[in-house]
């Protein structure tokens, strides 16, 4: 049995793939009329969480800072996917947070235009060689991507927040999900502590970014 | 569902990927394997404001801040009485029961940050009738999914009208907590935690509308400051 309303258009999600790609179709426009072509801005990782005022140059170097995250979340579970030997609910989590992470690429990439920064190289050792270890390295890694962008509200202009927050609470989602594959404790904080850009940089270096 | 008369038109309201009609308890077991000790909840506020107190965070509130910050407010209650009196009800077992302690605990911590914040300008919480739905577990569940997810949107729509750095990164902080409630119910009940790429918002409008079709809200909130009499001593 399917529910419907015409209240909400429920219609839209007749086919849970087709209204998935709608959905980044509509976040990528929504993203890349903000800060289109906009000039590329090196030393990403050296945001301070005081940055000037929200503008729309500040919110390329923020969206850098973002793709960063983003990256590495669609190499971690591209490789987990191909060595970790996922199965069962593991590796259906593995595969969602694969698709909805591309899409977060392919819409930051879209806003950026031609500065995109350009995908960096990993190196996961053993945090792909266990379903263990890589369930760990999920957990950690979600937990730095919804601190990271909890991070970087009060920096960004309302528009780009706007945009950025649909993205949020699907990384909050995807490290409750894991968590709770793992037995742990989904949201074990009443707020979210946020994360500075140089936390963030740290974190991903850490879990085996290496270059940028 | 018979006996919660306005029960599936909220969910039909609210149920966005047709997944709530479908039922599985593959995962009503997950998080049963580990317990839910060493839960901190830190005072909201202080996570919050740090070093700045927060009354005196609220004091200086633009006033279209308040009205969001009183608006979430009805939110919290809502979401901490459904919690609170599926808690007290014993109706629910297992990993179900370990995690409604750790978000009923929660939502009460944001209605109390929020009411600090708002002082005499807080909103009366609203009296409440579940109507029967926190006494049996999957019915729980289900408009447990539903609330959680109306709040992401809720948070998500208003969090680009806050001037207050305060109260934004308070409210994405929650913002993000309520996501991962969302992903936790959904997963008890037996569905997908994070069905698409995106999460919407949704307009207060919309929201109202569809909190106002359940009838789980048997009095409006009313302004405390205007209820108090006048000291006529």
């Amino acid at each position: 049995m399917r529910l419907r309303s015409p209240e909400v258009g429920l219609g839209e999600h007749d086919s849970p793939g087709e209204a998935s790609s709608r959905r980044a179709v509509l976040g990528t426009a929504a993203l890349a009329g903000l800060v289109a072509g906009l000039p590329f801005f090196r030393g990403l990782f050296r945001l301070g969480d005081a940055l000037g005022s929200p503008s729309k140059a500040q919110d390329a170097k923020i969206l850098q800072l973002v793709l960063q995250l983003e990256y590495t979340q669609v190499a971690l579970y591209e490789q987990a996917l191909d060595q970790a030997g996922l199965d069962g609910e593991l590796r259906a989590f593995a595969e969602a947070a694969l698709a909805h992470e591309r899409e977060h690429v392919a819409a930051i990439r879209k806003a950026l235009g031609a500065n995109a920064g350009s995908k960096p190289t990993f190196d996961f050792g053993s945090r792909i060689k266990s379903a263990e270890a890589f369930r760990q390295a999920a957990i950690d890694l979600e937990d730095t991507a919804v601190a990271g962008y909890n991070g970087q509200a009060t920096n960004l202009t309302k528009a780009t927040l706007g945009a950025a927050a649909t993205i949020v609470s699907v990384e909050a989602r995807h490290a409750a999900w894991v968590r709770a594959i793992a037995g742990e404790v989904a949201a074990p904080d009443a707020v979210d502590t946020p994360m500075t850009a140089e936390q963030v940089a740290r974190s991903l270096r850490e879990l085996g970014m290496r270059t940028q | 569902m018979n006996g919660f008369p306005h029960f599936d038109q909220f969910l039909t309201a609210v149920d966005r990927d047709a997944a709530l009609a479908e039922t599985s308890s593959r995962a009503e077991a997950a998080l049963s394997r580990r317990g839910l000790l060493g839960i901190t909840l830190g005072a909201v506020g202080a996570i919050v404001f740090g070093k700045t107190s927060v009354a005196e965070a609220g004091a200086g509130l633009p006033a279209s801040d308040v009205d969001i910050l009183n608006y979430a407010l009805v939110l919290e209650y809502l979401q901490a009485s459904f919690y609170t009196e599926a808690e007290r009800s014993g109706a629910l077992s297992g990993a179900t029961a370990q995690a409604v302690k750790v978000v009923g605990a929660t939502e009460r911590a944001h209605v109390k940050a929020f009411r600090e914040l708002l002082g005499s300008r807080a909103v009366a919480r609203p009296t409440f009738d579940f109507q029967g739905v926190t006494e049996q577990q999957r019915p729980f569940l289900r408009t447990a999914v539903a609330f959680e997810d109306l709040a992401v949107e809720a948070y998500k729509g208003q969090a680009p009208k806050v001037r207050s750095n305060a109260v934004l990164a308070a409210a994405v902080g929650i913002h993000s907590v309520e996501a991962r409630h969302a992903a936790w119910m959904r997963e008890l009940f037996g569905i997908t935690p994070a069905v698409n790429a995106f999460d919407r918002p949704a307009s207060r409008a919309k929201i109202n509308r569809i909190v106002a079709s359940t009838h789980f809200i048997v009095s409006r909130p009313r302004m405390k400051a205007r209820n108090k009499p006048h000291f006529t001593g």
